[in-house]
């Protein structure tokens, strides 16, 4: 039955790929460009998921549906904890959010890298033991202990990779698609208190005065050679952070007025639009649990 | 073993202590899908009390002074900021601070768990660093046990005279490390070892994550000292201001 399962979602990615690659095509005629860029970078690019997010062609969808979608999925694949299940995951959710969202795969492929340090070392502590005297299948003797793995543990080791990776792709498929402020309003809906809700509203806002306050300190600090060694840079760094909060709480006030000006009485009203989850969507949805669920079933 | 193994051996061995030094990771936050659904759960009941107390002290605080959500939000923004810097180190690798230390000197551990937790959320959804079903246990690891011990630390040292820019310093080392040790147990408790158990998982989570978590701690301190002494020399009349919150949350 395994080899079955096997083949199908080979045969599923072969067909999503070739599907993706025949629209990416068809969009670069369209478009004229075609420049990638990968890996993890951190310089100004931040937000670049909350960029993406409002760039999605999935944005009209309906955040409280995506986000249900996304979480079912998500359970899903960590509760299955099954190999098949996480690559079918990965597959279904890589291929809503590239070929359907219209992101460029390489970004996507960078994006999945973010989490990929604590992967490894996280991975490597499963796969690897440490015993006093020799066991296991391949075993090392490292002076007073020694470091051991069998074919189990690195089967564990690949179950759980596949198993974060598939939730990582369930997350993603959220988050690149629906930006925070639609995450927020679901949230809302689910009656997470007011005062949190209010709380996310104007920190979400912050953040980005905050990061772009902190992005001209540096450039100033920078151009000063304010981090031209370690020991300068740490007082750089302290230094604007610092003077950053003092900026901000010293702006606050102002803000609270600004606010109460307009009549603020402790809650915040967003013009929301109003998004129908339509037949196709549902339908998209019900098949890929369906099938997550089938794969399941097969190989349990 | 031959002479070449074991040389092929030692050579190994060293590629992976370099391994270990370079890549600086993300202040230790729990992927997606790396811990098992059950985990997931009662971590996150863990969280529940220790956030209902944060959030009936804000609303307490907030009855009695409107204004003070604004500072509450700057400061939640503050800390996402802080934690989504890359921040100097010596390998020139790209590591963050957790910022929660901080947090939790300035405005005590009740405002920081809430404060936290929204940080978090903000985290796994616009930069992917952790994640929604990790989030009971980085909650608890970051926004309540890391703080609790640096806030413990800073009133103890404070009482007992000791000099601020140290106490500060120990404090947050301390704060950045128990995160840490958390996280370790969290994820030993998650994945024992086949053979030796929960104890040789944890001794293999917290030796893997040392090289790059210690000399993280150490700069977290670093920094945090430099932050406190930057706002106590141009911002005396706003620290009053927080030292009213601070009050308010004891009481």
């Amino acid at each position: 039955m395994e080899t079955y399962v096997q083949m199908g979602l080979g045969l599923t990615a072969i067909a999503m790929g070739l599907q993706g690659f025949w629209r990416s095509g068809r969009e670069k005629r369209r478009h004229g460009h075609g420049h990638h860029s990968f890996g993890h970078k951190h310089d100004g690019s931040v937000f670049s998921i909350d960029y993406y997010a409002y760039a999605s062609r999935l944005r009209g969808w309906n955040p409280g549906f995506k986000a249900l979608f996304s979480m079912v999925c998500l359970v899903l694949c960590i509760a299955c904890d099954n190999v098949y299940v996480s690559l079918g995951t990965i597959l279904l959710m890589g291929y809503i959010t590239v070929v359907m969202g219209g992101l460029p795969f390489w970004r996507y492929l960078s994006l999945m890298t973010i989490p990929i340090v604590f992967l490894f070392f996280g991975s490597v502590a499963v796969a690897l033991g440490v015993a006093p005297f020799p066991t296991g299948q391949y075993c090392v003797h490292m002076g007073f202990f020694y470091l051991y793995c069998s074919d189990e543990s690195l089967l564990a080791t690949l179950r759980l990779v596949a198993r974060a990776f598939g939730a990582v792709s369930a997350m993603y498929m959220l988050t690149l698609s629906t930006p925070a402020s639609e995450i927020i309003v679901v949230l809302r809906g689910i009656h997470v208190p007011r005062l949190i809700v209010e709380l996310m509203n104007m920190i979400y806002r912050y953040i980005f005065l905050m990061m772009d306050t902190q992005c001209r300190m540096k450039n100033a600090a920078e151009s000063r050679l304010g981090y031209c060694d370690f020991k300068t840079s740490c007082i750089s760094f302290g230094q604007v952070a610092g003077n950053l909060l003092v900026v901000s709480l010293k702006k606050g006030n102002a803000y609270y007025q600004a606010l109460e000006a307009r009549c603020y009485d402790g809650e915040l009203r967003f013009l929301e639009e109003e998004k129908a989850v339509t037949a196709g969507q549902t339908a998209i949805a019900v098949v890929s649990v369906a099938a997550l669920l089938t794969v399941w079933r097969l190989t349990a | 073993m031959t002479k070449k193994q074991k040389k092929l051996v030692v050579c190994i061995a060293a590629l992976c202590g370099m391994f270990a030094v370079v890549p600086a990771a993300n202040a230790m936050h729990i992927m997606e899908g790396f811990l098992p659904i059950t985990f997931c759960v009662a971590w996150g009941v863990v969280c529940v009390p220790f956030l209902v107390i944060g959030f009936m002290n804000i609303r307490k605080r907030l009855d009695e002074n409107r204004q003070a959500i604004m500072l509450l939000a700057l400061t939640g923004a503050f800390v996402f900021v802080i934690s989504s810097l890359k921040i100097p180190s010596v390998t020139g690798s790209c590591s963050h601070m957790t910022g929660t230390g901080l947090g939790a000197i300035l405005f005590g551990p009740c405002v920081t768990s809430i404060l936290g937790i929204i940080v978090l959320i903000f985290q796994a959804i616009l930069l992917a660093h952790g994640g929604v079903t990790s989030l009971g246990a980085n909650c608890f690891s970051m926004a309540i046990a890391g703080p609790l011990l640096s806030f413990g630390l800073y009133k103890l040292l404070d009482k007992s005279g000791m000099n601020r820019k140290v106490n500060v310093f120990i404090a947050a080392f301390a704060g950045d490390l128990f995160t840490y040790c958390v996280t370790s147990f969290q994820l030993a408790l998650a994945h024992p070892s086949p053979t030796g158990g929960f104890g040789y998982a944890l001794v293999k989570y917290l030796g893997v994550f040392a090289p790059t978590q210690v000399p993280l701690a150490v700069i977290e301190g670093i920094l945090t000292v430099v932050i406190v002494i930057g706002l106590e020399t141009y911002a005396k009349d706003e620290l009053k201001g927080i030292g009213f919150l601070k009050g308010a949350q004891n009481g």
